[in-house]
C-alpha cells in the first residue's frame, strides 16, 4: 500500500497522465439553468476538465454505465463462431463511492458467476470490462439528504477492496493504493506528490466521522435495520397500494441503481445478418413478466414495485447472501412521483407489524 | 470467451399441422445440441427475437430436435411463416429437467393441457425408452375441442405400448368424441388409487406415484389442488413453470418469482418447492 498527497493542480496532471494510454471518465459538475447538478462523467479529452469535481455524494450515474452498457450488440448471427467479440478498451473510472463499489457486488456475482459460484455462465461481456476497467474510489465529504447508506450495512467511505482511493481533504487529496492495478496508476508521478502527514490523516479521519454521524442522523427517524433485521416485507397488498400511488411505473428507479442487473435481449437485422442487443430493463414495466398469449403474473403497479424493493432487500439477501440496495439513493433522486425506498419500507414493515 | 448470447443455425427438416394453431417443426442444429427431458431451449426467428420452449422430441435423438409450438404472439407468429430448408437459431438447453432417476420402480401420471402435453411428450418418450423400470404410465390430457388435441396419430401408438393408458378430454360435449367431457381435473376423479375400493386398471400408490404436470397456469392451479387432495406428495409433483424469459440463463431477471429463477431452478419445479408462494402459478 502507498499513500501520497496531492494538490489540485497535479491531481489534473496525474489524471491527464493516464488519459494518455487510457480512457478515463471524470466526475463533472455541469451548471443546467443556473442549476448546479449532482456531478455526473465526463469523458478526458484533450485536458482535464477543471470542472473536476471529487467533494460531495455519489455522481449522478454509477458504475455500472462503465461496465454493463445501456445497450450492446451481444451476438451477430448467423455466426458459427463460438467466442464473443467484446469491445473492452483499457478504462479508468474516477468517482465511484463506496455504495458503488457495494452495487457491483451483485453484478459480479450475476455476470462472473464462475468467481462467486460453481457451474454457472459467465458473461463475457462484463467480465471484459471489469477486468480491463480501475475503479478509483472517493470517500464522501458530503451526504445528499437521499442518501442512507448506513441503512443498509455500509459506510460513506472505502476501506478495502479498492484499486486506488482519493480522500478528498480541503486543501488536496490524499491517494491510497489498495492493488496492484492502483499502485500502477501512481508510478512515475513522484514528482507529483508529497508525503501524506499526520494533518492530513487527522482531517481524513474526522470528515469520514462527520459524514458518516450526518447520514446516521438523517436517517435515525426511518429506524429500521433492514441490512441486519432479517425483514420478510411480505405481501401486505394495501401497504404495497400506499406505497405505490405516485408511481407511475416509468423505470427510471432501475435504470438509475447501481445494483439492477436486469435487461432484455432485442433481435432486428443488421448488415449482413442479424445482430442481438442487450439492453437495461426494469421490472416496473408491464410488459417484463408478460408472458405469450398475455398471462402475467405482476399485471399491477404495486405487484411491480413491491418486486423491486423486495428484489433489493429479500430476493438478493436469499439468492446471491447479500441485500443488493445500497442506499445510494439515487432511485430517490430520479422518481417524479418522490417515492422514498426508506419511508417505503417502514410503511411497509410498519403495516407487517400491525397484521 | 464464449459467446453465451449466440444462437446455434439450424435448418427447418419438417413441418407438421398439429392443429389449427399448433405446429411441430423438426430442427437439425449445425452444431451438437442435447438435452434432457424437460429442459427448455430459446429459439431464434431470425431478426424478430427468441422464445423459450421444451422440446417435444426423444431426448435419446440427439441429431435433430423437434418442438412443438402453438402461435400465440410475435415470434411463435414468425415461425409459422417459415418454410422447410429455412435457417432459425437455437441455444441451450436450459435448467433442471425432470429427476428421472427418481422415477425407478414408480407409477407416473402425465397431465397436460392444450400445448403442454408437447412438452411432456420428451418425456413420454424417454420414459418409453426405458419402460420396464416404470410400474405403470398413465398419460391424462385435455383439450379444448376433438380438433384441438395435438399428437392425434401417436396417442392410439401410446396407448399400445407396456403398462400404459392414455385417457383424454375436452372441454364441450362435441360430435363422434368418445373420451371425457369436461375440464382436464375430470381425469383425475377416477384415479385409481390403491386406498380406493373396487379399482380398475392398476392402481396408483399416492404415497410414492409421481406426477408431472404441464399446462396453462389455471390448469396447474387446480390439477396441483386435486392431487395434493388425492395424498400426493408435494415433493412428487412436478410442474413446468411457465414465466417471461429473455436470457434462460439466470441472469436477465425476467423469469424471477422471489429468489428463484425458473431458468434456472426449473422451469420443472415440485409442489413442495413452490409452496410458499401465494399464486405460483
Ligand atoms: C420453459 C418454457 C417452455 C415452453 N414450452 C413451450 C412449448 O413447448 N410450446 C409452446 O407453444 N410454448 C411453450 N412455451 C411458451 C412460449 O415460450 C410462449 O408462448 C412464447 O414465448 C410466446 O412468444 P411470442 O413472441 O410468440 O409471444 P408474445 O406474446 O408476442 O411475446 C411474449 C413475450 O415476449 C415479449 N415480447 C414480444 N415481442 C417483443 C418485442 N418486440 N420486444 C420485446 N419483447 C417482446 C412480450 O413482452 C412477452 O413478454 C414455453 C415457455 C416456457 C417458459
Ligand atoms: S422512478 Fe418512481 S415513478 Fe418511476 S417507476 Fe420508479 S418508483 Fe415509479
Ligand atoms: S429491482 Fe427489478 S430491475 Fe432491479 S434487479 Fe431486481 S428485478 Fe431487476
Ligand atoms: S434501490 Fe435506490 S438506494 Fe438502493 S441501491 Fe438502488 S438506486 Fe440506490
Ligand atoms: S430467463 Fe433470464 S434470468 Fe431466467
Amino acid at each position: 500500500m502507498k499513500e501520497v498527497f496531492i494538490g489540485r493542480e497535479n491531481l489534473l496532471k496525474l489524471i491527464g497522465r493516464w488519459a494518455k494510454n487510457q480512457r478515463v471518465y471524470v466526475p463533472v459538475t455541469f451548471d443546467i439553468m443556473n442549476n448546479p447538478e449532482t456531478p455526473d462523467y465526463e469523458l478526458v479529452k484533450e485536458e482535464v476538465p477543471d470542472k473536476l469535481e471529487l467533494h460531495g455524494a455519489c455522481p449522478a450515474q454509477s458504475p455500472k454505465t462503465f461496465l454493463f452498457y445501456a445497450r450492446e450488440v451481444v451476438a451477430k448471427y448467423p455466426s458459427s463462431d463460438p467466442e464473443a467479440s467484446v469491445e473492452a478498451p483499457a478504462t479508468i473510472v474516477v468517482g465511484p463511492r463506496a455504495c458503488d463499489l457495494d452495487g457491483l457486488e451483485k453484478f459480479d456475482k450475476v455476470y462472473w458467476s464462475t468467481k462467486h459460484f460453481t457451474e454457472e455462465y459467465d458473461d463475457p461481456f462484463y467480465i471484459e470490462k471489469r477486468q480491463n476497467t480501475v475503479l478509483v474510489s472517493v470517500d464522501c465529504t458530503a451526504s445528499k439528504e437521499t442518501c442512507f447508506c448506513t441503512m443498509m450495512g455500509g459506510k460513506p467511505y472505502v476501506d478495502d477492496g479498492f484499486d486506488l482511493n482519493i480522500s478528498p481533504l480541503k486543501s488536496g487529496y490524499i491517494l491510497t493504493s489498495g492493488s496492484d492495478k492502483g499502485e500502477k496508476l501512481l508510478e512515475g508521478s513522484d514528482d507529483l506528490f508529497t508525503p501524506v502527514d499526520s494533518n492530513h490523516k487527522d482531517e481524513r479521519s474526522r470528515s469520514r466521522a462527520s459524514v458518516t454521524a450526518a447520514v446516521e442522523r438523517q436517517n435515525a427517524q426511518y429506524a429500521v435495520d433492514v441490512a441486519h433485521d432479517k425483514h420478510e416485507l411480505g405481501s401486505n397488498e394495501a401497504a404495497w397500494a400506499h406505497v405505490t400511488q405516485n408511481c407511475v411505473g416509468c423505470g427510471a428507479c432501475n435504470r438509475i441503481c447501481p445494483s439492477c442487473t436486469c435487461f432484455l435481449l432485442v433481435d432486428q437485422r443488421a448488415e449482413g445478418g442479424y445482430e442481438r442487443t442487450r439492453n437495461w430493463d426494469t421490472c416496473l414495466s408491464i410488459g417484463y413478466a408478460r408472458t405469450g398469449g398475455g398471462g402475467n403474473s405482476r399485471p399491477n403497479l404495486p405487484q411491480r414495485l413491491e418486486n423491486r424493493i423486495r428484489c433489493k432487500l429479500e430476493y438478493s439477501r436469499d439468492r446471491y447472501g447479500a441485500v443488493s440496495c445500497t442506499g445510494c439513493g439515487r432511485c430517490i433522486d430520479v422518481c417524479m412521483g418522490r417515492i422514498d425506498m426508506r419511508e417505503a419500507i417502514k410503511h411497509v414493515v410498519t403495516e407487517m407489524a400491525k397484521a | 470467451m464464449k459467446n453465451i448470447y449466440r444462437p446455434i443455425e439450424s435448418v427447418i427438416e419438417d413441418i407438421k399441422q398439429e392443429s389449427p394453431n399448433i405446429t411441430t417443426y423438426r430442427f437439425r442444429p449445425k452444431e451438437p445440441l442435447t438435452f434432457a427431458a424437460g429442459q427448455f431451449v430459446e429459439l431464434t426467428a431470425p431478426g424478430v427475437g427468441e422464445a423459450p420452449f421444451t422440446p417435444s422430441s426423444n431426448p435419446n435423438v440427439t441429431e435433430t430436435m423437434e418442438i412443438t409450438i402453438m402461435d400465440v404472439g410475435t415470434v411463435t407468429h414468425a415461425l409459422t411463416k417459415m418454410k422447410v430448408g429455412d435457417t432459425v437459431g437455437i441455444r441451450g438447453p436450459y435448467g433442471n429437467g425432470y429427476n428421472m432417476a427418481d422415477f425407478d420402480g414408480k407409477e407416473i401420471l402425465i397431465m397436460g393441457g392444450g400445448v403442454g402435453l408437447a412438452p411432456l411428450r420428451s418425456l413420454i418418450l424417454a420414459l418409453f425408452d426405458d419402460i420396464d423400470r416404470y410400474k405403470k404410465v398413465s398419460i391424462r390430457y385435455g383439450a379444448r375441442t376433438p380438433e384441438d388435441v395435438i399428437f392425434k396419430d401417436l396417442l392410439p401408438e401410446w396407448e399400445k405400448m407396456k403398462n400404459t393408458e392414455v385417457l383424454l378430454t375436452i372441454d364441450e360435449p362435441a360430435p363422434n368424441w368418445s373420451g371425457k367431457v369436461g375440464v382436464v381435473t375430470v381425469l383425475l376423479d377416477d384415479l385409481p388409487l390403491l386406498t380406493t375400493v373396487d379399482v380398475e386398471g392398476l392402481p396408483f400408490s399416492a404415497e410414492t406415484a409421481v406426477a408431472c404436470v404441464c399446462g396453462p397456469p389455471i390448469m396447474l392451479k387446480f390439477v396441483n389442488i386435486a392431487l395434493l387432495e388425492k395424498g400426493f406428495k408435494p415433493e412428487n409433483i412436478y410442474h413446468s413453470m411457465e414465466r417471461n424469459m429473455s436470457c434462460g440463463l439466470g441472469k436477465c431477471g425476467h423469469c424471477m418469482m422471489g429468489e428463484l429463477y425458473i431458468c434456472k431452478d426449473g422451469p420443472v419445479m415440485t409442489a413442495a418447492q413452490v409452496a410458499s408462494f401465494e399464486d405460483p402459478f
